[in-house]
């Protein structure tokens, strides 16, 4: 059933072996929050969210509010390219970002 | 079909973990290799044979739904029925699904089909794989979906637009994370050009009219690991539909009809001679003993067993508003108070494998484990 023996993974490993959550949380049954690149740092912060305990970001995101909805600009990162990072501009200003995910916890079927 | 009890790996942790696998265990533990379940290869044949069959009669039951105008049994809006008709006559390219089957005293049953948004991917094709490696290299699983996803992502390549295929899923999930990113590694080795892009970063550029990734480039290729019937419901599902680039959505968005339980009458109304099917219908009256699901709903909620005058169980949940089901009971076989479900996989047009989740009671939820399995 298995046509061949050998599997190569060039991405899932290295990108996800640094996202496991801590053995201790396990236990914990708190939610982890991760990131899929390998290329920036993890900070550690509280999220003001009730009910949502510690965040793990290797970004902030930086934003701002808009009849009272909160449009995502960008991350304070490293990790993205300098348009995505910094400021606006009149490119960017006609991209709004958050019009999905509103269910945004596992899917999972 | 066979339970057998053995003692998990020495550091078996460790051994997930280095495959990239950090959803082993949550509250409860999912991943489980202290049992396997052992088929023989007329077993596995035969579920093989099930699932192709079955895949055969979702494409009829897709076509029928088309032809027939069905749609307000699925509870689908009726502004996306053109688009969803667009992508299935332009043949949109579909990637996966998984059946799930109950298979009891030699028969295979569909219990549902997860068209859209199936996960356990990542742990039906490389974790038990590995697993098998270490426990038994003399025998085989049934299991190609690695080479399979690699194979239809080659195939699927010149019927992409050219450029980048995003990959998208929610931010706040490993599990959803892991099998995004499982699917785009094969993607790669596929030869394809990919960025991941969560879901809630998706841009929409209302001068340009089109999606936009976090880069500002434009997104025309998209595999999402997120649900069509969210997608449709919140604040940018319309833009799908005024999109200029035309992206190419995978899942594709015919796949609402088949990710929806309403499909399960429609199967059983145009198929009842298939074996591989249980009677379903849209109303509680033709049957005795019977499942009740809502015709959109996740991981067995809101699901009630109902045998005769009696609750056999039932779950709690936010799902049903759009209507409900009933499927004829047939309860999944019990090992010892374990109760397992089939999770066959189609890769492309194909079986590709299979993947085993278990409870401790007859609806399989978000808390039942991943247990592996093997050819004898």
């Amino acid at each position: 059933m298995k046509k061949s023996k050998h599997i190569e993974l060039v991405l899932i490993t290295a990108a996800l072996a640094s996202c496991h959550r801590p053995a201790k949380d396990w236990q914990g049954g708190s939610p982890v929050y991760v990131r899929s690149d390998s290329t920036a740092q993890y900070t550690r912060i509280y999220h003001h969210h009730p009910g949502v305990g510690l965040w793990y970001y290797a970004f902030r995101p930086y934003g701002n509010y808009y009849k009272g909805i909160y449009h995502r600009a960008g991350y304070y990162s490293d990790a993205f390219g300098e348009e995505v990072n910094i400021g606006s501009n009149g490119f960017k200003s006609s991209i709004i970002r958050g019009g999905f995910g509103e269910g945004a916890w596992s899917v999972g079927s | 079909m066979q339970r057998i009890t053995i003692p998990p790996r020495n550091n078996w942790q460790k051994a997930v973990e280095q495959l990239g696998f950090g959803f082993h265990t949550t509250n409860v533990p999912y991943w489980d290799e202290s049992a396997y379940y052992a088929f023989s290869m007329d077993e596995i044949l035969y579920i093989e044979k099930a699932s192709a069959e079955l895949w055969n009669l979702c494409l009829g039951a897709v076509q029928h739904v088309i032809d027939n105008n069905l749609y307000h049994l699925f509870a689908i809006p009726e502004t996306f029925i053109p688009y969803i008709e667009r992508t299935w006559t332009e043949d949109h390219p579909s990637i996966y699904g998984r059946f799930d089957f109950c298979y009891k005293d030699g028969q295979v049953k569909l219990l549902e089909f997860n068209a859209d948004t199936p996960t356990s991917l990542y742990e039906a094709g490389i974790i038990q794989w590995f697993w098998l490696q270490d426990f038994d290299q003399s025998k085989d699983q049934f299991n190609s979906i690695h080479e399979k996803l690699i194979g239809y992502w080659k195939y699927a390549q010149p019927y992409l637009y050219p450029g980048v295929v995003h990959f998208a899923c929610v931010k706040q999930s490993l599990e959803d994370l892991t099998n995004v990113e499982y699917i785009r590694d094969c993607a790669i080795q596929a030869g394809l050009d990919t960025r991941l892009l969560f879901i809630d970063d998706v841009g929409w550029d209302a001068n340009d009219q089109v999606f936009a990734d976090m880069q500002d480039q434009p997104v025309k290729n998209i595999f999402k690991l997120y649900p069509w019937e969210w997608l449709v419901a919140e604040e940018f599902g319309v833009h799908i539909l005024t999109d200029k680039n035309r992206a190419l959505w995978i899942e594709p968005a015919w796949k609402m009809i088949l990710s929806n339980k309403a499909i399960l009458p429609i199967l059983w109304q145009l198929y009842p001679d298939c074996p591989y099917l249980l009677p379903a219908y849209f109303e509680p009256a033709r049957l005795t003993d019977y499942v009740k699901k809502p015709i959109l709903s996740r991981e067995g909620a809101n699901i009630e067993l109902i045998k005769g005058s009696t609750v056999l169980q039932q779950t709690e949940g936010e799902y049903g508003e759009e209507g409900h089901i009933y499927q004829q009971l047939f309860t999944l076989p019990s090992f010892d108070g374990h109760y397992p479900v089939l999770g066959s996989w189609i890769i492309g047009q194909e079986p590709a494998g299979m993947g085993i989740r278990e409870a401790n009671n007859l609806v399989t939820d978000n808390l039942s484990r991943f247990i592996p399995h093997l050819i004898i």
